[in-house]
């Protein structure tokens, strides 16, 4: 590096905090005899207004290039530095934050000078890593305004008008002839205490959408191919009528393509008695009036749901009752009986329960391991059934039998998770980014799910997810670009041998082949994560902010004196951190053995980053991530927990006791648990 | 988690916006639940982050302590006043170093935390995440009702706003003392105009709390809500996770839960679903039983309701750690003095039979209600409120999340019961209704 390197280190006495524990004088007078180091300063309340106005000024007259805050986390103040720095035109990329409050002064408060050896200790870990810190920008990719809508349903039709609304541009893809979907299968959807005409709902959004000039409807097509990511879609939709194709350009794509149900073959007679149907063929036989004179129905629920195959198909129920009710609108005297588990009727939909009984539809519960059986005599049938409320078997005779059974995934799935690269869990629906906060996001950017193609659920929840997935997909075509944090992947394509674990294990679809062996980082869905560049075989692949050189220099300044004393920690920025700053907050004195590195995931931390540590003499190493399942990069934890195994065997290959090395899975709530973690070790390794 | 995501889908979008809440921190409920179902995961692990990311978006105003007080409609804006009711902080100086905290002599029992042996002090950060990351003083305390307590605010003969340096109180000296002087004891609340396109009503509901009396609540020691008894597991909770019962701090071993406590059975109680305490019971059951594989649980329950994706994978879990589901309609609890275990008879509707049941903790399902604030606040904004006093949307089918006035929107728990996600999807649709009406009322 030719720049000549300036490091600025401010040291924060948080109050009484840091420098009532932490002899804060003497680590700024200890800061300016480190390398690189041209100025440092402490200051009563670093955060402050006038401090952050002082700390611009060092910078400009000292000439500083790379500047070390330390303080209390990154995980709250980190953003303000960033931003001070930025204000005067450094580059926020050049700022390393160093915690001493969190993870020194208020863990060891008893020994102010441990405390202060081991603030020490951070800073010059700290100035380590910021010599050799390198500018960073957020990355931007260009959005246009132009969104694809899989399915034509009631979800994918409500999402295209409100993309529409916006002015966005926006292109229906829908395999049947019309527009409508599984509506147009139901004859009546259950609204508060009535049924409406599903047929209304259907004609009155088709109406609305063709209001707009901006919307395009394929209809009787599918799609050809369709691959790229955000702003870069390629999509081939082919007209099944004449087998036209049309190729255009799309920025984001909202998958709503439905579900279906699982005809239940082989079982109760489906398929070899027609006397005997699935709850949508009973919805078409109502529909075109086809059901002649019937007496006796009986239908039976959860048919090869809520077992290892399925779960709850979260409308059965209700639906049960309703086609019960419509029977006997049609037929007043017809005797019904509906067989089921469990009601799962939730919120207020129990009233229709009432409206039933009112109408004399019989409820019999069966138990779980005990399914009703059809017998057949002479061409008569009927359903053997046990109650559980009465304690016996007995059979009901029926000439109408209405299975309600389970719900899969459209059969498109396998085709569309091949296109967008995205996945669908064992029923055939497709995977969310996360269950909680993104329930509408596929983990890659710019393709967004909603409706019963995500799980199986009544319209006004299927429209409500398509509202919310119409506004995930309208933010980045709003903005016109998606922005990426500068911590992103680079490949040094001399090293690289084209082996393809990053393409295939990438997270999030980042990684692509630019060419035969050529993977590209595209840089804008690129989260930061590491796991790429702790797995590369060849060290092609490197993290801008946390890259190989940083960290291993980390390790070394930290044990070049003491090692055989020292712990070095990796932790994540999301929960590990958080654990050992809700440590600090509740000062939780423990051993000051361990020196923190941070890194993004548990998963960038890479064998060599562990070796080096052994081979300085450090008495041992810790590696923490989230608790599982949570992970912030969606399987880090999981990946680091498999490699932290295989580098426990290989260390002792090297003549290191694999005991040696840790591995602790703390959530941001997990304090006590990070606290006692530091005590174990400190006690099993002896460094008391 | 409602509110915090329309916020950020509208930032996202680039509309400003004002984010108000009405307690001292955002956050609501899931920052003080533990884990999340169906998977489990850390709440405050993932809603922290974008706690931060709202402090960080320079699109969102974060007022905190805040109520609406009344609206006026001008030219198609809605003009909103707001009421800042004094934290006793000055909150750009206050950086939550918690100094004052632990100067602070009095320890009081903490709301729904109390019954199980949670404290806090009359001047304390909310929760340790809090955003802002200030304290606030309890207003109590600064009342002069504490004093009788020990309370070192509230003897003296000077008001407050007349002197304005307080030679008394313990946490203005430590305030002081860091150098930061942000407990402002003379603060007063004050009152602020905004001008918004739109509003998104995000109030949340309540966890509904047992009768005195029922199965023994508030008259046995070890009977406990679900809600209690999440805060019983969190880490961040009074007893730093550790599952033990109010009357003795043991380890319970033996845990029965009762399910649709307060619903529908008599009069007065909760006449809905409220959908998501099966689940609860499901993650709370394993939780406890991965803290303690010993542990027996029991959950009485009468239908179930596995409606969501993953949930019934997640019932199915709970059965295989060993958890006990009873099909039972508990009628009667009763407390052995001598142990503090609690006998539960139960008619078992499986077999008819009745039985019972000796547990050493027992936890309440409790449903969820409207939100307390909603009366008052559909009477501001001029909102209808349904029979359960959940805000009512203008056409429940083809206009979700709209309500009778319009560019007004609601989403999460001031609709009615809702899990999380459920919650997160609302507020993402109520958010595109609010910034397209801007759109359109721009044109």
């Amino acid at each position: 590096m030719s720049e000549d390197i300036r490091v600025g280190v401010f040291v924060c006495n948080c109050g009484s905090n840091i420098g009532g524990y932490v002899n804060v004088p003497e680590v700024v007078d200890y800061a300016k005899t480190l390398k690189n180091v041209a100025f440092a300063d402490e200051s009563k309340w670093s955060c402050s207004v006038d401090a952050l106005a002082q700390i611009q000024t060092s910078i400009k007259e000292n000439g500083i290039n790379r500047v070390v805050v330390a303080a209390c986390t990154p995980r709250t103040h980190e953003p303000l530095f960033k931003r001070t720095v930025k204000a005067i035109g450094l580059n926020p990329y050049l700022l390393e934050f160093v915690s001493i409050r969190e993870q020194s002064s208020w863990v060891h408060m008893n020994t102010p000078e441990i405390a202060t050896r081991k603030a020490k200790d951070l800073i010059k870990m700290g100035v380590a890593k910021a010599a050799l810190l390198e500018e960073g920008e957020e990355i931007r990719l260009p959005v246009k305004t132009d969104a694809l809508i899989v399915g034509g349903g009631i979800a994918g039709m409500t999402a295209a008008q409100s993309l529409a609304i916006q002015g966005f541009n926006v292109s229906i893809i829908e395999r049947e002839a019309s527009l409508g979907g599984m509506l147009n299968t139901i004859g009546e959807i259950t609204v508060e205490d009535r049924e409406i005409s599903s047929q209304e709902i259907v004609k009155a959004r088709i109406e609305e959408i063709r209001r707009y000039p901006n919307i395009k409807v394929f209809t009787n097509a599918v799609i050809e191919e369709m691959s790229g990511y955000i702003g870069n879609y390629r999509v081939t939709v082919r007209e099944q009528a004449n087998q036209a194709k049309t190729s255009f350009d799309v920025s984001t794509v909202i998958v709503a393509t439905g579900m279906q149900e699982v005809k239940p073959a082989g079982k109760f007679c489906y398929g070899e008695d027609s006397r005997v149907v699935t709850q949508l063929e009973l919805e078409g036989l109502l529909k075109k009036d086809e059901l002649d004179n019937i007496n006796d129905v009986v239908i039976i629920n959860c048919v090869d749901s809520m077992n290892e195959n399925h779960g709850c198909c979260n409308i059965g129920c209700h639906v049960s009752i309703k086609n019960a009710l419509a029977i006997k609108n049609k037929f007043e005297d017809a005797k019904i009986h509906i067989l089921y588990r469990t009601l799962c009727l939730v919120k207020d939909e129990r009233s229709i329960v009432e409206r039933a009984k009112n109408a004399n539809i019989k409820f019999i519960r069966f138990p779980d391991e005990k399914y009703p059986e059809i017998i057949k005599n002479n061409g008569a049938m009927s359903v053997r059934a046990y109650d559980t409320l009465l304690g016996r078997e007995f059979a009901l005779h029926a000439d109408l039998i209405v299975l309600t059974t389970a719900f899969e995934g459209d059969r498109s799935v396998d085709q569309i998770k091949g296109q967008l690269k995205v996945s669908a869990n064992a029923e055939g629906f497709f995977q969310e980014a996360h269950i909680k906060l993104g329930p509408l996001d596929f983990p890659a950017d710019g393709v967004y799910l909603c409706g019963t193609a995500r799980s199986p659920k009544i319209l006004k929840d299927a429209t409500e997810e398509a509202l919310g997935a119409a506004m995930r997909a309208s933010i980045p075509m709003k903005r016109g670009y998606i922005e990426a944090e500068g911590i992103v992947a680079d490949i040094d394509m001399t090293q690289c041998s084209g082996c393809g674990m990053c393409v295939n294990n990438c997270p999030y679809g980042a990684i692509k082949w630019a060419a035969e062996k050529q993977p590209e980082v595209i840089k804008a869905l690129c989260k930061g994560c590491g796991l790429c560049a702790a797995d590369c075989p060849k060290n092609a692949v490197s993290i801008i902010h946390f890259s190989d050189e940083q960290i291993l220099a980390m390790v070394e300044a930290a044990l070049e004196e003491n090692a055989s004393k020292k712990i070095i920690g990796f932790i994540c920025h999301w929960c590990c951190h958080g654990a050992v700053d809700m440590a600090g907050v509740g000062r939780m004195q423990y051993p000051p053995n361990a020196l923190l590195i941070r890194v993004m995931c548990s998963a960038r931390v890479s064998a060599k980053h562990v070796y080096r540590a052994f081979e300085l003499g450090a008495a041992g190493v810790f590696v923490g991530g989230c608790e599982f399942p949570t992970c912030h990069y969606i399987v880090g934890n999981y990946k680091a927990e498999k490699r932290m195994d295989r580098v426990k065997k290989s260390l002792s290959k090297q003549g290191f006791d694999p005991e040696r090395l840790w591995v602790g899975w703390c959530s941001a709530a997990d304090g006590p648990k990070f606290a006692n973690i530091m005590r174990d070790m400190a006690k099993k390794l002896n460094l008391g | 988690m409602a509110g915090i995501h329309v916020a950020l889908n509208a930032a996202e979008y680039g509309t400003m916006v004002y984010l108000i809440d009405d307690t001292a921190s955002i956050g609501g409920i899931m920052a003080r639940l533990d884990k999340t179902f169906p998977t489990n995961d850390c709440s405050i692990c993932i809603e922290a982050p974008r706690m931060y990311e709202v402090d960080n978006n320079e699109h969102i105003k974060i007022l905190t302590n805040t109520e609406v007080r009344r609206i006026t409609r001008k030219n198609g804006v809605f003009v909103v006043r707001l009421v800042k009711k004094a934290k006793f902080i000055d909150e750009d100086k206050c950086t939550g170093c918690g100094a004052c905290t632990q100067a602070c002599p009095i320890t009081v029992p903490d709301g729904m935390d109390g019954k199980i042996g949670g404290t806090k002090k009359l001047i304390s950060i909310p929760f340790p995440q809090a955003v802002p990351s200030a304290v606030a003083v309890d207003k109590r305390c600064r009342n002069g009702k504490m004093r009788a307590d020990g309370a070192c605010i509230g003897g003296c003969v000077v008001d407050c706003s007349q002197c304005r340096e307080c030679p008394i109180a313990l946490c203005v000296k430590a305030c002081i003392k860091e150098g930061k002087d942000a407990v402002r004891l003379w603060q007063a609340d004050t009152q602020m105009d905004i001008e918004v396109k739109s509003i998104v009503v995000a109030s949340g509901l309540n966890p509904d709390e047992p009768e005195d009396g029922q199965y023994g609540y508030n008259v046995y020691q070890n009977v406990i809500t679900n809600l209690q008894f999440e805060r019983l597991m969190n880490a961040g909770g009074p007893t730093g996770g550790d599952i033990i019962r109010p009357s003795d701090n043991k380890h319970p071993k033996k845990i029965a839960w009762i399910q649709c406590v307060g619903r529908g059975l008599r009069d007065g109680g909760v006449h809905y679903c409220s959908k998501v305490c099966c689940m609860i019971a499901a993650k709370q059951t394993i939780i406890t039983k991965e803290h303690g594989p010993d542990v027996e649980t029991i959950v009485f329950y009468n239908d179930l309701k596995a409606y969501g994706k993953g949930f019934w994978g997640f019932y199915s879990k709970a059965v295989e750690h060993g958890v006990k589901y009873v099909r039972a309609r508990p009628y009667d609890v009763r407390e052995d003095e001598r142990t503090g275990n609690l006998f539960v008879k139960y008619e078992d509707l499986d077999t008819g039979e009745l039985k019972e049941e000796e547990v050493e903790l027992l936890v309440l399902s409790m449903g969820l209600i409207s939100g307390d604030r909603n009366a008052k606040l559909a009477r501001t904004l001029g909102l209808k409120l349904d029979g359960y006093g959940f805000f009512k949307e203008k056409d429940a089918l083809m206009r979700p999340l709209e309500t009778n006035v319009e560019g007004i929107y609601l989403c999460g728990g001031a609709t009615g019961p809702i899990d999380i996600s459920e919650s997160v999807i609302q507020a993402s649709a109520a958010a595109l209704k609010a910034v397209s009406n801007n759109a359109e009322v721009a044109k």
